[in-house]
């Protein structure tokens, strides 16, 4: 009984964490249309910035937050401003494409930079455990994870009430008519892709504490969070969310309870299943 | 048939063009005649996934699967059974077709989308892989060493370097050919139909199951025959390379890159990335990690920003321009791929 309470809490804390992950991918997918296959990698970006400014200044990563999240919506804005808006609105796959092109070009520029050896940038929360009853959680998960739902509800709040999520919505549902209301609608879509890398280094610094990083992680992170936010219902951020709790309690669920290959098969064929009959997502998009 | 079909078989600058490179191993060093054989297999395998995801608009990720099997199961055949490659190489020609033909029905049966579409058959690539990996019959992680080449043809070997071009110069070919075939027949209008407006094909009656059943097929075996004959060519089954989404990924790009839904677009693309990548490793591989691919991301994303629509079609359309004539063949209407 405590085996799998713990695989639950586990697969909570881990699955909130891919709904974070999620939640910039469908926030961009909302306004551009763009699936961006360079996720994972500005994932790790965020990660190897957060592991430089620990060796270098000793800081700790939830602190570095304040230096990591400007930097990678610049990075964000900068790459949408030169890269993307001059081939957006070209087939779906060349802009595919073009971003598998951006995921080679940080992917060995990280393993340039930092050589091919696992890093780990170390917090002082990092060890601690919290007893729950039965159930052993560590500290950084559970940060991670109130983070996570955090920025959820924020994101949500902003997008109902404030101007800006206001025009961000209306670009999401018809960009021409936005356009005629007066909406900068190019300025919006950059805005929100930055906003978008830029969460990712809120995610990285969550992540950091106890997970070690490599330069060839990206793609695993991207494949996640695509299967996240297309079992999400791609823009819904609530249907997200709850994508990533599926995802993250079958994959724990199942190194428990199954073969090594069976349990690593479990969140795919989870998302297959679930995709063949309810293929417009947990919740449909908002 | 469309008479163009047999127009550009009569014309002699393909033939000239196949004589070309068949005589390339009498001149080029073995290096070279590698980097040469490689590309022949992307062009072939880019070549058929094109059938699919070009012609057909439908963006399958599920590639790997088919190479993998061909790789894989053809190889684990021959060493844990002793079963002739040959055989093998059947064999998994048709549990291909099949893994296809299943992929298709799900699609039509589900109605998916592209996007889910796309996703679903990650997933099952991703699955696919894991099962690779962890299925000691197919080799496992460590993966299947084939015996040496002797040259021994009935054994499906073909004596290195050379004959190893000369089978990927065929398959390149043939890959080629069916999907230039496939254009000019029915089935090729039937699927740009539905690429270009699927509801509008359902109503003047063009099947749509049947359409995309048959071109998926007849990729999957295409893809899985290319994967039987690279894995003899390495003659080292490697799961991480021949049954990983990433290959599939590799094939996309340079199907993109040369331009989709033309019969010569991802040969294009992959005339150009293949040697570049491979040149650029030989360089700078032992320069500083990660360099090599570096600037091939770089490159990657600079051919894409200068030509957004691939390759072949602002060629065709410099060519048109020069000769004021001419509609690129990929497209039905004025629209292109």
């Amino acid at each position: 009984m405590s085996e799998i309470l713990q695989a639950l809490a586990q697969g909570f804390l881990v699955g909130s964490t891919y709904g974070m992950l999620a939640l910039g991918m469908g926030l961009v997918y909302s306004v551009s249309g763009i699936v961006n296959f360079a996720h994972g990698d500005f994932v790790l970006l965020g990660m190897y910035l957060c592991f430089a400014l620990a060796s270098a200044f000793a800081l700790d990563p939830y602190v570095s937050i304040f230096i990591t999240l400007p930097t990678m919506m610049a990075v964000g804005g900068a790459v949408y401003y030169f890269l993307i808006r001059p081939i957006a609105g070209h087939h779906l796959l060349m802009v595919i494409q073009l971003t598998l092109g951006v995921s080679l070009l940080v992917q060995n520029g990280l393993l340039m930079s930092f050589g091919g050896q696992f890093h780990r940038a170390p917090s002082m929360l990092e060890s601690k455990l919290w007893l729950l009853g039965p159930v052993v959680v560590r500290v950084p998960q559970v940060i991670s994870a109130a983070a996570s739902f955090s920025i959820a509800i924020g994101l949500f709040i902003l997008l109902r009430s404030t101007d800006i999520g206001r025009s961000i919505r209306a670009v999401h549902q018809n960009a021409r008519a936005a356009a005629l209301m007066g909406i900068d609608v190019g300025k919006v879509r950059m805005l929100t892709f930055a906003a978008g890398i830029g969460l990712l280094a809120i995610a990285a610094a969550l992540l950091v504490p106890g997970t070690p990083m490599h330069p060839s992680m990206g793609l695993r992170y991207t494949a996640i969070t695509l299967i996240v936010v297309v079992l999400g219902g791609m823009t819904n951020f609530v249907g997200i969310m709850l994508a990533g709790l599926v995802i993250g309690i079958s994959e724990s669920l199942g190194t428990i309870y199954l073969s090594d290959t069976l349990g690593m098969i479990l969140p795919y064929a989870i998302f297959v299943i679930i995709m063949l009959f309810r293929p417009q997502g947990l919740l449909k998009s908002a | 048939m469309k008479p163009a079909f047999f127009q550009a078989l009569r014309n002699p600058l393909w033939w000239l063009l196949l004589a070309a490179l068949a005589m390339l191993p009498l001149g080029l060093p073995s290096y070279y005649l590698h980097i040469a054989t490689l590309t022949l297999v992307y062009v072939a395998l880019g070549s058929a996934w094109n059938i699919v995801g070009g012609v057909g608009g439908q963006i399958s990720l599920a590639h790997s699967l088919f190479v993998g099997t061909g790789a894989m199961l053809a190889s684990a055949m021959l060493l844990n059974s002793g079963i002739n490659m040959w055989v093998g190489l059947v064999v998994a020609a048709l549990v291909s077709g099949l893994m296809g033909f299943l992929i298709a029905v799900i699609d039509f049966r589900f109605k998916l989308g592209h996007l889910s579409f796309a996703l679903i058959t990650l997933a099952f690539a991703e699955m696919g892989e894991i099962i690779v990996i962890g299925w000691d019959y197919l080799g496992g992680a460590s993966g299947l060493f084939l015996p040496r080449d002797k040259g021994d043809f009935s054994a499906f070997q073909f004596g290195g370097g050379e004959g190893a071009f000369y089978v990927m110069l065929f398959l390149a070919a043939l890959s080629v050919l069916v999907s230039f075939a496939i254009l000019n027949l029915p089935l090729g209008y039937y699927l740009r139909t539905i690429r270009d407006n699927e509801n509008a094909a359902r109503a003047i009656g063009v099947n749509i199951f049947r359409n995309k059943a048959l071109a998926m097929v007849i990729s999957a075996v295409l893809a899985s025959i290319i994967g039987t004959a690279y894995a003899r060519y390495l003659t080292f089954a490697d799961p991480y390379l021949l049954s990983s989404p990433v290959l599939t990924i590799e094939i996309v790009l340079m199907a993109t890159v040369g331009g989709l839904g033309r019969s010569m677009g991802p040969a294009l693309g992959a005339l150009l990335l293949v040697p570049l990548g491979e040149i650029l490793r030989g360089k700078l591989g032992g320069v500083l990690p990660g360099l090599h691919y570096f600037v091939y991301g770089g490159v990657v994303v600079a051919v894409i920003l200068a030509t957004p629509r691939g390759l072949l079609p602002l060629i065709q359309e410099r060519f048109a321009r020069l000769r004021g004539n001419a509609k690129p063949e990929g497209s039905v209407a004025s629209s292109g791929a």
